[in-house]
């Protein structure tokens, strides 16, 4: 194939698998990166819901017996529920979540959690931390003081608000901003005083050490199991879930948006294909001449097939081989790229408008502020080898054509 | 025994030992458009010996090259029988062709139909290593046969460094890579100038010899026709022997 024509395809593979690679791991990464924190920072693996009267003594003894467990890394009680936040700047809606000390513990917890100042968990009953987002809404920092309104039943008929003083004892983070906006972590304890037992949710977040494998739903229900079998009043309450049930929605959407782009990258692929296969058929028809002299000094109709199928299937799987590496590559350094390009298109729109508002590629209201990348080897290799099948397949046609062009060609070539 | 030659190969091939190389009974090749139907060839006949330089002279459109397209199995015939270095081109089956192709004869066009992208040598060695002989092989005999045509020091030239004459001298060095009893050449000096012309036509006179093949050549060169010790006249779709 002339030079030109044989790079020319070479390339349109190239480009197409790019994105393709960029899909699959940025997409992966960010799947990956949301759903560890979601897991490691609110979720938890299993959850497993208490009524709220339970007693601290008998839900302790849950606790303890959960703990023991050898699939089991930690067991953390914890109360959620709904307030309202307010400082002398403002007020907002917020996340009230009680946790108990053990979380301290929680390594994976504190593997994502980004302290802007302060500490981690709030040593006093009168203390708080605050979720990033709800200190700037608020306009508070380390050291000064919120409200928080909830709503507690004065009897049967009637509920009131109830007013708290808290003083910020931390300002946290988990790097994405959807999942800790409106934290407002307080001590279990005092969650249990201030919230409403018929809205708010008592569980026990429950860490293993297979948290995507079999392995879960395995532990849950031996840890259903236990439940049933024990003796502890209201029993028929306690239920259990995996994280893959509690977020069920959300994952599925994720799930999904990965399928359309992958599939967009695959019709993208296709294309790429389409053109070698063409590219080929225009190689045969113009050397119809070259092939025919090679029938005429007995090359077989095979042997010329296979010249064009090999060569069709080198052609795609060099092309896959380049986009694989530039694809792997632009992966890798996703983030840099994105601050570079970030950074470039701030300073030019500076330079052509000074007045306008920084650009942000990536709004971390809806992204992770770092993509985590991690390269699997499994998805390179598979790339790889459909690109070689689908170029093989692609080039079947023009090394059929090519078959078929009989010597007599050279005949009428020099008629 | 020839170049991978196949079991399949041998089992169309007559083993008659005096029998003529060439023998074409009762041959009949027709073209047919909308508007009429040519008789190329009408029942024509034609005998060779082993051995021969044999030249067939004829007006233009007379039918030659098509004669020697099918003795080459280029082209296929209407009806006759048609034997060729032992094998009856007839009955011989489609999928074997190529074997004969490579095998029994080599052919040598009017144009040289090199390989651009090739060298000299390439282009020589080229049929025979695709033949599924060794590399080594392949190219020790190219050279050799690069070297009978007087062509050894331009093997790594391209063609397009070649004059008309050196490159279908190594046409002709191409057409013997495999051994064929049998070469055919159409039109070798066609589209040479004299010198070229000078040129092949003395390779070709002492081709038979050198090689041990029997050669048939189709010319209007009435320099190159002298080189045949047997000559025949196509005229009306059948032969006359003139010598």
């Amino acid at each position: 194939m002339r030079h030109s024509t044989f790079w020319g395809a070479v390339l349109g593979i190239s480009v197409s698998i790019v994105p393709l690679y960029i899909v699959l791991f940025v997409s992966n990464g960010m799947i990956q990166g949301i759903t560890d924190r979601y897991l490691e920072t609110k979720t938890s693996h299993l959850q497993l819901s208490l009524p709220f009267n339970l007693s601290s003594e008998t839900r302790k003894k849950i606790q303890q017996d959960i703990a023991r467990l050898e699939d089991v890394s930690i067991a953390s009680f914890e109360v959620d529920g709904i307030g309202l936040a307010a400082s002398p700047n403002g007020s907002t809606s917020a996340q009230i979540r009680g946790l108990d000390p053990s979380i301290i513990k929680d390594e994976g917890f504190k593997k994502f959690i980004q302290i802007d100042g302060g500490t981690i968990f709030p040593e006093k009953q009168n203390e708080a931390v605050l979720g990033r987002y709800l200190a700037r809404a608020l306009g508070v920092n380390v050291g000064d003081s919120v409200s928080l309104i909830t709503l507690r039943n004065a009897d049967e008929a009637q509920m009131l608000p109830k007013l708290s003083i808290f003083r910020v004892a931390g300002i946290v983070s988990s790097g994405y901003r959807e999942l800790d906006a409106n934290w407002f972590i307080i001590q279990s304890e005092a969650a249990l005083r201030l919230l409403n037992p018929s809205t708010a949710y008592a569980f026990i977040g429950i860490k293993t050490k297979h948290p995507y494998g079999s392995e879960l739903d395995s532990l849950a229900s031996e840890i259903t199991h236990k439940i049933s079998q024990s003796d502890i009043p209201g029993a028929q309450g306690i239920g259990i879930r995996t994280w893959r049930d509690i977020e069920r929605s959300l994952f599925a959407s994720f799930s999904s948006t990965k399928s359309v782009l992958i599939l967009i990258m695959a019709i993208a692929i296709i294309v790429a294909s389409i053109n070698l296969a063409s590219a080929l058929t225009t190689y045969v028809i113009e050397h119809r001449t070259e092939i025919a002299i090679l029938r005429s000094f007995g090359v077989s109709p095979r042997q010329t097939a296979t010249i064009f199928l090999l060569g069709g299937a080198v052609t795609g799987t060099l092309g896959c081989i380049a986009g694989s590496a530039v694809g792997i590559f632009i992966s890798f350094y996703v983030n840099q790229i994105l601050r570079g390009a970030q950074a470039a298109v701030n300073f030019i729109s500076k330079l052509l408008a000074p007045a306008s508002h920084p650009v942000t590629l990536l709004n971390p209201d809806y992204y992770l502020e770092h993509i985590p990348i991690s390269i699997n080897w499994n998805y390179i290799i598979l790339i790889l080898g459909i690109g070689f099948v689908v170029s093989a397949l692609v080039s079947l046609v023009p090394a059929i054509k090519s078959s078929h062009i009989a010597p007599a060609e050279l005949i009428r070539h020099e008629q | 025994m020839h170049i991978g030659v196949s079991k399949t190969l041998l089992l169309w091939r007559f083993c008659e030992v005096n029998e003529p190389i060439i023998e074409c009974r009762d041959l009949i090749k027709t073209f047919s458009s909308s508007a009429e139907v040519l008789h190329i060839l009408d029942h024509a006949n034609f005998s060779l010996e082993k051995g021969n330089i044999c030249t067939i002279l004829g007006p233009s459109g007379s039918g030659k090259s098509t004669f020697l397209a099918i003795l080459g199995s280029l082209e296929r015939f209407d009806s006759g029988t048609v034997r060729v270095g032992g094998y009856d081109l007839h009955t011989l089956p489609e999928k074997s062709l190529f074997m004969f192709r490579r095998n029994v004869v080599g052919f040598v066009f009017q144009f040289h139909f090199l390989l651009n992208d090739f060298t000299a040598l390439e282009n020589v060695a080229l049929p025979r290593y695709m033949a599924g002989i060794s590399r080594t092989d392949s190219w020790e005999r190219a050279t050799r046969l690069l070297d009978l045509v007087g062509l050894k020091n331009r093997a790594h030239h391209y063609p397009s460094q070649l004059s008309g004459g050196e490159r279908q001298r190594v046409a002709i060095a191409r057409a013997l890579i495999n051994d064929p009893p049998i070469v055919l050449a159409d039109e070798p000096t066609g589209n040479l100038d004299t010198a070229s012309s000078e040129e092949v036509r003395s390779l070709l006179q002492r081709l038979p010899e050198a090689t041990n093949t029997t050669l048939v050549l189709v010319t209007h060169d009435s320099e190159l026709a002298t080189i045949g010790n047997i000559s025949y006249l196509l005229k009306g779709g059948n032969f006359e022997c003139l010598a």
